[in-house]
């Protein structure tokens, strides 16, 4: 299922690029060059064939060869630039993943124990307010108060931890919002069932019933919630890396889009496909593991659960 | 405990001070990250300001502007177009290897067939006319006379020497693997992260006082300032004029100003309807607050232009007048032209955030004379495209230099062979400014090209194919103990001399 | 709003939306306190974007060289910026923008996204395949890239950022779409339809999608949200309209460099947008609650 989807994916992209004006050419060989050789370059890269020659050819090279082919612009294998760029995405999605899931569920848990309270629509409140944030602009703000005003955090680079505190936060917040919420919810569903009372009237200790009992049993909307997120993130956090001048997956895209630099958008963007299509996999098989009746379902019928992610 | 704690903090923190001031290391914040370190496959300044560390050029231009041999000992002009190059002996490359004539004639073959985002360095030279003498004489023939091609054997990307062994060793790689024979040898480049640069002891020249060079990219103006005052970086290029204050008001810091050869222009298309009545042309050039809008994009830093040359760069006429900013003469202007009700243009321009703050400005002093006009912020690559199709009426353009020659800043930009498929975007077609043009390259007198060239800045001047709007003036920010940092002109700086104090 | 006058035919089953129904949901959806704010604060939105040139003191394009990075002051209550505007005015400006765009982009989506959708889940077979696959396509590309992507082969301008975010909308829209169709084309009422010899056309437009309104409500709510957010990230990278129309995402970006000295220039746009996607979010959460029973009360 994986190849076709790819195959979609790079189809749509070089659709797209195709589309886009702008001339590759040009934009290499720069404002001091003559006509006769961007039309030279243009040639030796293959820009005059027609759209099915040069889409056959990459979808050739990539699937038979395993080649994403050469950047233009750097001239380096698109398979390195984009392995010098995945350290920081990763990085970045995993520090903010586990960031979102450490602060987002506890705060989720204690919101529903005491619904209605005063601790409850705080919480409630910020987290509406923190999913309004644009990402971009929360970073602005981060910086400014933090790196600015306080000093305590730089404002640029993703290399030391300190480093990475401010763009994870930023990353981290939107989500967090949307898992307090998640786990609010799912928590307070569970609570409500028979099991639970039944667990409460047995004398058991309220910990055990909320971590043993309701927790595993309202993790599932979360996982899928956690793992989307990781796979967004892993498609590149566009705007942060933007603001943190991070190089990352997402800017390394938008900086080919803007340059024209096909082979590098095409190759990011179907790793992207790839990586996002993987984890989506594991968050497959995570609920089977934490769900046994899903298990059961797959044995079934060989299912196919599929997730997207929220925009 | 409290006590203990804060003694422990403090150590840690003195020695972590110390271990900084006595570091053998520079820490360079730069707008750009490099494309990549093959002299033959950039033209970035990004990459070449990193190249002009590792390579160097046959020739040189010295602190008084004068070219100089450098990698060649010895230059002479023979007859028939050929010059005669003598190199240093004992210089080698990061490889090891010694340099010879062979490289230099591998190097340019390599720059005339493989190098076209150089090409204009090395077109003029005929393929067929390298001939190598012994390992440390050659002669090269030009195809027709050039005032400038040995200025152009001094370039700091194209004209840079590989070795011949390096390159084929590397082969497609080589852009990440560059070798030359420059005072720093490259380590590593983690794209987006740094570049890392070490002192070539071996260099044939006086060697750099610094060990190691670490070139940051930093995209974010803001950033490198704050970089710069937090102590990320020692030595931060382009910062924007608003932190002008914030870093001469630092104690711990300093600013170098610094006069480059950039001349940013508004173009008109003279081709099109209306602007191709001259009065329609002067009366935009009236309607211009120059002063104003140098003040309001590039906060006072550099200066309002007056002619296309720069001031930097031989031949500028310094009897030039000042721009002239008379909104009444405009209109009667427009009046005169048939066009008292005004009309509609299309202002184009790249994403450069001054030049698109130049053309929101421009548009409200044009609605000032009753012209209307809407603006298109186009990205790079389409922008090239429109200008030199001459699809647009008004637009920003920027020209920097390359070498220390007039003829660059014009040939490309308003000999009308360059409509179409060149440069000259604003498609003027002048006999007399091409011709002017022409002389200006072909002759070899000094005398008599300054008055070539005085004649060309008048000519254009009087024809209003553009309005000057801003002479760039780069400012480079540095901790107050760091010394010999310098920059040219032409935007390309030198490491070798820094050093800490 | 048409909201409220859900299409009522008379029909078979539940597809009727009668009157005890619709007081049901207006008792639970204006109970909420949340959903009143959002109301009012959406209402203010439109009336500012209606009425702008009447409550702007200033052109959004009226420079003042001789004034400029002003801090918030009596003449302009948000200061003004590099070329001497009113801040205020621009801010008040962009809202016309952002509505246009929320809700344009919202149109489209679910227009071309409903489209697919309903037809995919309603036929089923081939057609559904074929269609689920393209939209797993288009979801295994990350939406702000695939938005940026379509928006850089538009090129710039106000009409084709909203086209990008619209149409980059579409696979989600699609997709929430045939999930309902789904459920409900299992249903009795439809059987009931079909018995009498209804044509698949008239039962998918007549049973099906209006019974799907409840979801498309909410969704569409929340995705004007995500418009006016992925407009503004548009913008915030340089792909979206043209100077000197403002745009709160790009007065956020032009604000970045100022962002030391002149931080206000980034204060009250971003404050704009979070106040109004504030309050999408409270009225589509309202809403989600009125129209699913299942969801009241928690």
């Amino acid at each position: 299922m994986l190849i076709p989807v790819l195959v979609g994916v790079a189809f749509v992209i070089f659709v797209l690029l195709y589309l886009t004006p702008g001339d590759p050419a040009r934009i290499i060989l720069g404002t001091q060059s003559t006509p006769e050789t961007v039309k030279a370059l243009r040639a030796e890269m293959g820009l005059d064939d027609p759209f099915i020659v040069q889409f056959g050819r990459y979808l050739f090279n990539v699937f038979f060869r395993g080649d994403l082919g050469r950047t233009y612009v750097t001239k380096t294998l698109v398979t390195d630039e984009i392995m010098s760029a995945f350290p920081q995405t990763l990085k970045l999605a995993f520090w903010s993943v586990l960031l979102l899931s450490a602060v987002g569920i506890p705060v989720g848990i204690v919101s529903a124990i005491k619904q209605y309270s005063l601790l409850d629509n705080a919480v409630m409140l910020l987290a509406m307010i923190a999913t309004a944030m644009p990402v971009f602009w929360l970073g602005l703000l981060l910086i400014l108060l933090f790196s600015v005003h306080l000093g305590w955090f730089p404002s640029s680079g993703f290399d030391t931890p300190m480093s990475m505190v401010l763009p994870c936060v930023a990353v981290a917040t939107p989500s967090m919002a949307v898992v307090v919420r998640m786990t609010r919810s799912s928590m307070l569903e569970v609570i409500r069932q028979d099991y639970i009372r039944t667990a409460r009237a047995k004398g058991q200790k309220e910990s055990v019933i909320i971590l043993r009992h309701a927790l595993i049993n309202a993790l599932i909307p979360i996982i899928t919630i956690i793992g989307l997120q990781f796979g967004v993130a892993l498609g590149g956090a566009v705007l942060t890396e933007s603001v943190f001048s991070i190089h990352g997956l997402g800017r390394l895209m938008v900086d080919g889009i803007k340059m024209r630099d096909y082979p590098l958008v095409q190759g990011g963007v179907l790793y992207t496909a790839f990586a996002f299509s993987v984890v989506n996999l594991f968050v497959d098989i995570l609920y089977a593991y934490v769900d046994p009746r899903i298990k059961a379902q797959y044995q079934r019928a060989g299912g196919t659960k599929r997730t997207a992610p929220s925009r | 405990m409290k006590k203990v704690l804060a003694l422990a903090f403090t150590i840690v923190c003195i020695a972590a001070g110390t271990a900084f001031a006595a570091s053998d290391t520079l820490i360079v914040g730069y707008e750009y990250d490099a494309t990549n370190f093959d002299p033959h496959q950039t033209s970035d300044i990004g990459s070449q300001n990193i190249m002009v560390q590792i390579y160097d050029p046959l020739m040189k231009v010295n602190e008084k502007g004068e070219l100089v041999p450098h990698l060649a000992e010895r230059v002479e002009e023979l007859a028939n177009l050929t010059y005669k190059f003598t190199l240093r002996k004992g210089v080698k490359f990061h490889n090891g290897e010694t340099l010879k004539a062979s490289d230099v004639k591998f190097t340019f073959l390599r720059a005339i067939n493989e190098g076209k985002a150089i090409n204009y360095v090395v077109s003029n030279i005929d393929p067929d006319g390298i001939t190598i003498i012994d390992d440390y004489t050659f002669t090269v023939k030009i195809k027709q006379p050039d005032a400038s091609f040995l200025a152009y054997m001094a370039h700091y990307g194209g004209a840079c020497i590989l070795s011949e062994k390096a390159v084929k060793a590397a082969g497609a790689d080589y852009g990440v693997r560059p070798v030359g024979t420059g005072p720093y040898r490259f380590v590593s480049w983690t794209k987006g992260d740094k570049i890392v640069l070490e002192r070539n002891d071996d260099y044939w020249g006086e060697k750099a006082k610094i060990k190691n060079v670490v070139v940051r990219p930093i995209t974010e103006a803001t950033n490198r300032t704050i970089e710069l005052e937090t102590g990320g970086v020692d030595l931060a290029f382009s910062i924007q004029p608003l932190d002008l204050g914030r870093i001469e008001g630092n104690p711990k810091l300093k600013i170098l100003r610094n006069k480059d050869t950039g001349v940013y222009t508004i173009g008109m298309n003279t081709e099109r309807k209306p602007l191709n009545d001259i009065r329609v042309r002067q009366a935009i050039s009236l309607a211009i607050d120059a002063a104003a809008l140098n003040k309001a994009v590039y906060r006072g830093i550099g200066s309002v232009g007056r002619t296309v040359i720069p001031p930097t760069i031989p031949y500028y006429d310094t009897t030039a007048p000042e721009h002239e900013y008379d909104p009444e003469r405009a209109k009667k202007l427009l009046d005169e032209a048939g066009y008292a009700d005004g009309f509609k243009l299309i202002l184009v321009s790249n994403e450069n955030k001054e030049r698109i703050d130049t053309m929101t400005i421009a548009q409200n002093m044009l609605k000032k004379i009753g012209i209307d006009s809407e603006i298109q912020v186009i990205e790079w690559g389409v922008y090239l495209d429109k200008l030199v199709q001459g699809d647009y009426d008004l637009c920003t353009g920027g020209w920097s230099c390359s070498i220390f020659d007039p003829d660059e800043a014009v040939y490309g930009q308003y000999h009308s062979s360059e409509i179409d498929n060149g440069y000259n975007w604003v498609r003027l077609r002048d006999e007399q400014t091409d011709k002017l043009i022409e002389d200006g390259r072909s002759n070899t007198d000094q005398a008599k090209r300054a008055e070539i060239y005085k004649a060309l800045q008048l000519r254009i001047r009087e024809l209003y194919p553009v309005v000057v709007t801003q002479v760039g003036e780069e400012l480079i920010g540095m901790k107050a103990n760091l010394k010999g940092v310098s920059q040219n002109a032409l935007q390309i700086f030198d490491l070798a001399e820094a050093y800490f104090e | 709003m048409s909201l409220f006058s859900t299409p009522g035919p008379a029909g078979v089953g539940e597809d009727c939306a009668d009157d005890s129904r619709l007081r049901d949901f207006a008792a639970v959806f204006f109970r909420n306190r949340m959903a009143k704010a959002g109301i009012f604060i959406l209402a203010v939105l439109i009336v500012s974007a209606v009425f702008a040139p009447l409550i702007a003191p200033y052109e959004y394009d009226e420079q003042d060289l001789l004034a400029t990075l002003e801090w918030p002051s009596r003449e302009h209550i948000f200061g003004t910026d590099e070329f001497g505007r009113d801040i205020f005015s621009r801010v008040v400006y962009a809202s016309r923008i952002s509505v246009m765009v929320g809700i344009v982009s919202v149109t489209i989506g679910i227009f071309f996204g409903g489209l697919l959708g309903a037809a995919a889940g309603f036929y089923g077979g081939a057609a559904d395949d074929v269609v689920m696959r393209c939209i797993d396509v288009l979801l295994a590309i990350p939406a702000i890239l695939f938005a940026i992507a379509i928006a850089a082969s538009l090129g710039p301008g106000l009409f084709n950022m909203v086209l990008a975010v619209g149409i980059s909308s579409i696979p989600y829209y699609a997709r929430i779409l045939r999930g309902s169709v789904l459920s409900i084309r299992e249903q009795e009422f439809i059987e009931a339809s079909r018995a009498v010899g209804s044509s698949n056309i008239r039962i998918l437009f007549r049973h099906v999608i209006p019974n799907c309104l409840a979801p498309i409500i909410v969704q569409g709510t929340l995705g004007v949200a995500d418009g006016i957010l992925y407009a503004a990230a548009l913008s915030f990278i340089g792909l979206g309209i043209q100077p000197p129309t403002p745009e709160w995402g790009g007065m956020l970006s032009g604000g970045r460099s100022f962002i030391r000295d002149y931080s206000y220039m980034t204060l009250f746009p971003g404050l704009a947008i979070v106040i109004t996607i504030l309050a999408l979010n409270f009225v589509g959460d309202a809403l989600r609650d009125a129209l699913d029973p299942k969801l009241r009360d928690r």
